[in-house]
């Protein structure tokens, strides 16, 4: 995981890679319908897996949430998708080729013969424009995805120029391999919706190799076969997601036989592999997440930077870990998982912290004695890891009182819009999710995000530069560079102790498919073969 | 007995109304947001304004909820914040599932406790009656959700009987799907039936119409069947009735446990995620639902129990 | 039969100086009713002395190995934060005893007062109070649960409010329906036409009747008090951490269920044995108080 090669380095190599990687897979350059895939034959059979909640978006211009995205990885194509594997990788999938003529202008051409099902004919470069740019049109709340698309200009029927107004790196690492790069129909769409904006839960019209063919809300989302595909034929006749929240309800559905692929809770894993199910594969990937420590920059009591660097430096990493994730999960050395852009190869802070330096900070703040409050999200890893810095905090003479919450008040407790209890707030447990480019987890920290997303109400000039600048810069390295100092600022102001990436476990059975996931085991159930 | 129906359809109107207005106010009072859930972290607070005014969570409270009923009234539950389908087909889609869980837990647990209870109570204090004491206890004892938590480990995991979650397809396949939810739910009831027709059939029998009868030489079994079980059942309705709100509580942990699809897996979720056009609802259908076999217990009372129907 | 003893009792017997040993005899003759006893004198004596007998601190982490099994130093175990089960368990019982007790005589008092009222008193009253009544009943407890909750905060008052309001429906419809049956009785329709007050046929006539139901209810109500809290628990509502509940104490148990099945038994027994200890005392407490069945017998 440590090599960041093949991800956005050179634009020419990029290429390079992924041609080589396609070639035996996607034929390059041979129109399709004359692709009829080796993969024929083989195959059939219905997949059956869990995703960890229900659907509730399928218009990728204004998609929410990485379980929205499997099923458009499915139903849906875009220039180019994740590689299946355990680097993170593109390659072509309705691209032809796509290639960077200068920081501001891609050019692509899309492959002949992808056709979009109900007779809307077939997918061309004023669909790919017309995609892209409703997401800015409309006001999508992921237009940052697109972040400086001006528009795109149409050549032919299949080539085009994707022009930004400045340069936007995150472009090949997120927006076009994830949710708004999907190509929806022109036609379709705007005969479904007037004027082109959010179409919600039904799609007018498909153009990846299955078609959504019923969806029973919280029981099961059915992917069939698109009978109008003329790509690669995907490798199950039939895919059954059902929603199921609750990952030990999963492990145990998996245990009696009604899933055949699912993640199941780092708690777990230990018991998972010390008494596998027949025919099972445990795989752990590394994930994205990023789950920190947070404090109220603003709150009286944490105004004193040492109250703050006192609690930092009072936290012991791996003790909490070892509660809530049973020691699975590695210890995080900032927001930017290993394997991305920007990785911090370690902390300012020791993981173990040190109770003397802790105890030094608070008597120079004068704050012994003090006591706060952490708010925590009703999960049981949360409020396992709560209790246990309750401890940790206790060893320095901090009171610790916990808060738990329900999802609905827990995620406005900063927001300025709803109410005053950004004012209130002390120390909060968190947990974003994260897409393979850095700008996602920075964006959040800038002073313009204060009282949205940034709760910890941190403001720092250098810092809002550096994330300005960063998107833009094409060299890696010095890249890397940018985001490593910005989360060595964050770590500074005091405000924040970086825990964990947690980890993705998961489990299928091999007498039934061989999987295909991202590198943070993110399931491409459009790439699962049948066995 | 026209006019009492009258009186019990308009009172029954007028819970519902009280019911849904007072947990409106209380779930605007709660923190939280839909917007910030639904448009997700990159959302601008621009964007969650619109949303709220598009919601219609910017107008007063009192003009949000006459616009509620007024839209009610004309058939139009709102729409779903997340997925912008019309409640009303959100909820009548799960609540047929949740209805028949409830039903068939009730009924079995009606069919197994009633005969319990009165056979413990005719056989006062044997050793039988004992057993069924403990028995009936134990099943009250034990939290609902604990009882599916086992009830999934043994028969679903360990031996593989039973499927495991969902509600399945096809007549037999949902049977066998209903089996483990039902039998969770319904399991303390069960216990809690035996007892009370027990408590009242003894009080029942020591009644002076049921000595009469016994005075009068007429069979024990005609006694215990059409004097006291008759009698000796009101109580049992009543708590029947009040029961199917406990029944739906039962019905939430039922279906997050065993991933069921329903109305109290909808409402956990619609809550948590402040989806107040589902709660809303959710709670309207789940409150009428529950006067009406309130409703419905109280007629059957009255038609059960002389002293109740004479005073209508 | 015991029954047959309490024949010889007298009318009025709370008068004589003796009565309670009579009780107590009684008692002594039901066996079950004696292991009721015992196990609520348990319970409730185990929560009192808590602070004396737990070995731990119960919110001391890390005292033993994590969801580790029975030893002699941790009797039940420790939970996912290596803390010990046993203190847990004995403190919990504290918690149970308080949400209980509190939510429970909360309940029964207004419930009482609200049921005698609306049986008795007049027909708009009685409409009034039930529709108040059936309003709060014809929520959904959970959902009910989760907006007080959210509105207070998960505290261990919070779960006493809900119970508490949550029940009193329950009992005061009880009280209802057994008063309104009770008022048309011979007797009570007699003592009325000899000019009794109201307050004396509710206090002498119609409160007897109605405590015996409603006692049982509330004795086999505590499981479902403990239950609620548990509920609350799972689904994250609960009291506030680190305070032991049987509940919480079940809920992680469940959590780690793939991990141990200790915290789990060690989280369902007590609730468990107190149910069975709250049924049993309550049935024998019936047998003996009900003035009812002694009369006719």
């Amino acid at each position: 995981m440590k090599s960041r090669k093949g991800y956005s380095l050179n634009r020419r190599e990029f290429l390079q890679t992924s041609a080589m990687t396609t070639a035996g897979i996607m034929a390059a350059g041979m129109p399709l319908s004359q692709a009829i895939w080796a993969a024929e034959g083989s195959g059939g059979g219905v997949l059956r897996v869990r995703s960890y909640a229900d659907i509730n978006k399928l218009d990728p211009g204004f998609y929410q949430n990485a379980y929205n995205v499997d099923v458009m990885n499915c139903i849906y194509s875009k220039l180019i998708h994740y590689k299946p594997g355990s680097e993170w990788e593109t390659e072509l999938q309705a691209a032809e080729w796509i290639e960077q003529v200068d920081p501001t202008h891609i050019r692509f051409k899309l492959r002949e013969g992808i056709m979009f099902t109900g007779g809307y004919g077939e997918m061309t470069a004023e669909d790919v424009k017309f995609s892209f740019e409703r997401v800015i049109e409309h006001n999508s709340p992921v237009k940052d995805d697109w972040g400086p698309l001006d528009h795109v200009e149409v050549e032919d029927d299949y080539t085009g120029v994707i022009v930004l107004k400045s340069p936007f790196e995150p472009l090949w690492n997120v927006t076009l391999p994830y949710g708004v790069g999907h190509i929806v129909s022109k036609k379709a769409v705007l005969e479904a919706t007037e004027d082109g904006g959010d179409f919600g839960m039904e799609p007018p019209s498909f153009s990846g190799p299955y078609v959504l063919d019923e969806w029973r809300p919280n029981q099961v989302v059915i992917l069939k076969r698109n009978p109008e595909w003329t790509g690669p034929k995907p490798g199950f006749d039939e895919i059954r997601i059902l929603p199921i929240g609750d990952p030990r309800t999963a492990e145990t559905a998996y245990r009696s036989g009604d899933l055949d692929f699912t993640h199941i809770s780092l708690s777990t894993l230990d018991e998972f592999k010390s008494d596998p199910p027949q025919d099972t594969v445990i795989e752990e990937r590394p994930s994205l997440y990023y789950v920190y420590v947070g404090m109220n920059t603003e709150n009286p009591k944490l105004q004193d930077i040492n109250v703050r660097r006192a609690v930092q430096w009072a936290i012991n990493v791996p003790q909490l870990l070892d509660v809530g994730y049973f020691g699975q999960a590695e210890v995080a050395t900032g927001m930017v998982a290993p394997g991305l852009v920007g990785h911090r190869e370690q902390a300012l802070i020791p993981p173990e912290g040190d109770l003397e330096k802790a105890r030094e900070y608070l008597r120079e703040a004068g704050a012994e004695g003090i006591s706060l409050r952490i708010d925590v999200l009703n999960e049981s890893k949360f409020t396992a890891m709560a209790e246990m810095l309750q401890a940790q905090l206790g060893q320095i003479g901090i009171t610790l009182e916990i808060d738990v919450q329900d999802p609905g008040s827990f995620w406005s407790i900063g927001m300025e819009s709803e109410g005053d209890r950004w004012q209130e707030m002390e120390l909060i447990l968190q947990r974003f999710s994260m897409v393979p480019d850095p700008y996602y987890a920075t964006t959040f920290f800038t002073c313009e995000q204060v009282g949205n997303w940034n709760w910890e109400r941190f403001c720092n000039e250098r810092f809002d530069e550096l994330n300005a600048e960063a998107v833009t810069v094409q060299d890696e390295e010095e890249r890397a560079e940018m985001y490593r100092e910005m989360q060595d600022l964050l770590e500074e102001s005091g405000a924040y102790r970086f825990l964990t990436h947690e980890g993705s476990p998961f489990v299928y059975r091999e007498s039934v498919m061989t999987p295909a996931t991202r590198p943070d085991g993110r399931p491409l159930f459009r790439f699962f073969d049948p066995v | 007995m026209l006019l009492y129906l009258l009186r019990r359809l308009v009172l029954a109107v007028a819970i519902v109304v009280l019911a849904v207005t007072l947990l409106f106010v209380m779930i605007h009072a709660v923190p939280g947001d839909p917007a910030s859930i639904m448009l997700g972290p990159r959302a601008t607070p621009e964007q969650r304004a619109l949303l709220h005014e598009t919601m219609g969570l910017d107008r007063p409270l009192p003009v949000q909820i006459v616009t509620f009923f007024a839209d009610v009234v004309r058939g139009d539950m709102g729409t779903d914040v997340f997925t912008q389908r019309p409640v009303s087909r959100i909820v009548f889609g799960e609540m047929p599932y949740t209805i028949v869980l409830i039903l068939t837990s009730i009924t079995w647990a009606a069919l197994v406790g009633i005969p319990l209870g009165c056979y413990s109570a005719i056989r006062r204090n044997s050793l039988i009656d004992k057993f069924i004491g403990v028995f009936s206890v134990g099943t009250i004892a034990i939290p609902s959700f604990v009882m599916a938590v086992y009830a999934l480990l043994i028969f679903a995991v360990m031996l593989g009987w039973l499927p495991a979650i969902g509600a399945g397809e096809g007549f037999w396949d949902r049977v066998r799907h209903l089996i483990l939810p039902a039998f969770a739910v319904g399991v303390g009831w069960v216990g809690y039936i035996s007892r009370i027709v027990r408590a009242s059939m003894l009080e029942v029998m020591g009644e002076s119409h049921v000595r009469m009868a016994r005075a009068f030489g007429l069979p024990e079994r005609r006694i215990i069947l059409r004097y006291a079980l008759r009698l000796a059942i009101l109580p049992t309705v009543t708590v029947l009735g009040v029961g199917m709100a406990h029944l739906l509580s039962a019905a939430v942990f039922a279906e997050v446990v065993f991933a069921r699809p329903g109305l109290g897996a909808l409402i956990v979720n619609a809550v948590g995620t402040r989806n107040y056009p589902v709660v809303m609802g959710t709670v309207l259908v789940t409150t009428a639902l529950f006067v009406i076999s309130t409703t419905l217990s109280d007629l059957i009372n009255a038609a059960l129990d002389p002293r109740v129907r004479e005073s209508l | 039969m015991p029954a047959t003893d309490m024949t010889r009792s007298e009318g009025q017997p709370m008068r004589e100086p003796s009565a309670w040993v009579q009780h107590w005899r009684q008692l002594c003759r039901n066996p079950l009713g004696l292991l009721g006893l015992i196990l609520v004198v348990l319970m409730v004596g185990s929560a009192l002395l808590a602070n004396v007998i737990v070995p731990y601190d119960p919110a001391q982490v890390m005292v033993g190995p994590r969801l580790g099994p029975p030893t002699w130093h941790n009797l039940m175990g420790t939970d996912q934060l290596g803390r010990d089960t046993f203190s847990r368990v004995i403190m919990g019982g504290q918690v149970a005893l308080i949400v209980a007790l509190a939510s429970l005589s909360a309940a029964l008092s207004l419930g009482l007062l609200l049921g005698l009222v609306a049986g008795f008193g007049p027909r708009w009253l009685d409409n009034g109070l039930l529709l108040l009544l059936d309003s709060v009943r014809a929520f959904p407890v959970i959902i009910f649960a989760l907006a007080v909750v959210t509105l207070l905060g998960p505290s261990l008052y919070t779960v006493v409010f809900v119970v508490a309001i949550t029940s009193i429906p329950v009992y005061a419809r009880v009280v209802r329906t057994q008063t309104q049956a009770l008022r048309d009785h011979e007797y009570v329709l007699a003592e009325r036409a000899m000019g009794a007050s109201t307050r004396r046929i509710l206090g002498v006539h119609i409160m007897p009747n109605v405590i015996g139901p409603l006692l049982i209810l509330a004795s086999m109500d505590v499981p479902l008090v403990i239950a609620l809290e548990a509920g609350l628990s799972f689904l994250g509502m609960g009291v506030r951490p680190p305070t032991p509940s049987w509940g919480t104490i079940l809920n992680n148990g469940y959590n780690y269920i793939q991990n141990s099945p200790w915290p789990v038994i060690a989280g369902g027994i007590p609730i468990i044995l107190t149910t069975l200890g709250f049924t049993f005392l309550g049935e024998a407490l019936r047998d003996i108080f009900d003035p009812k069945l002694r009369r006719d017998l």
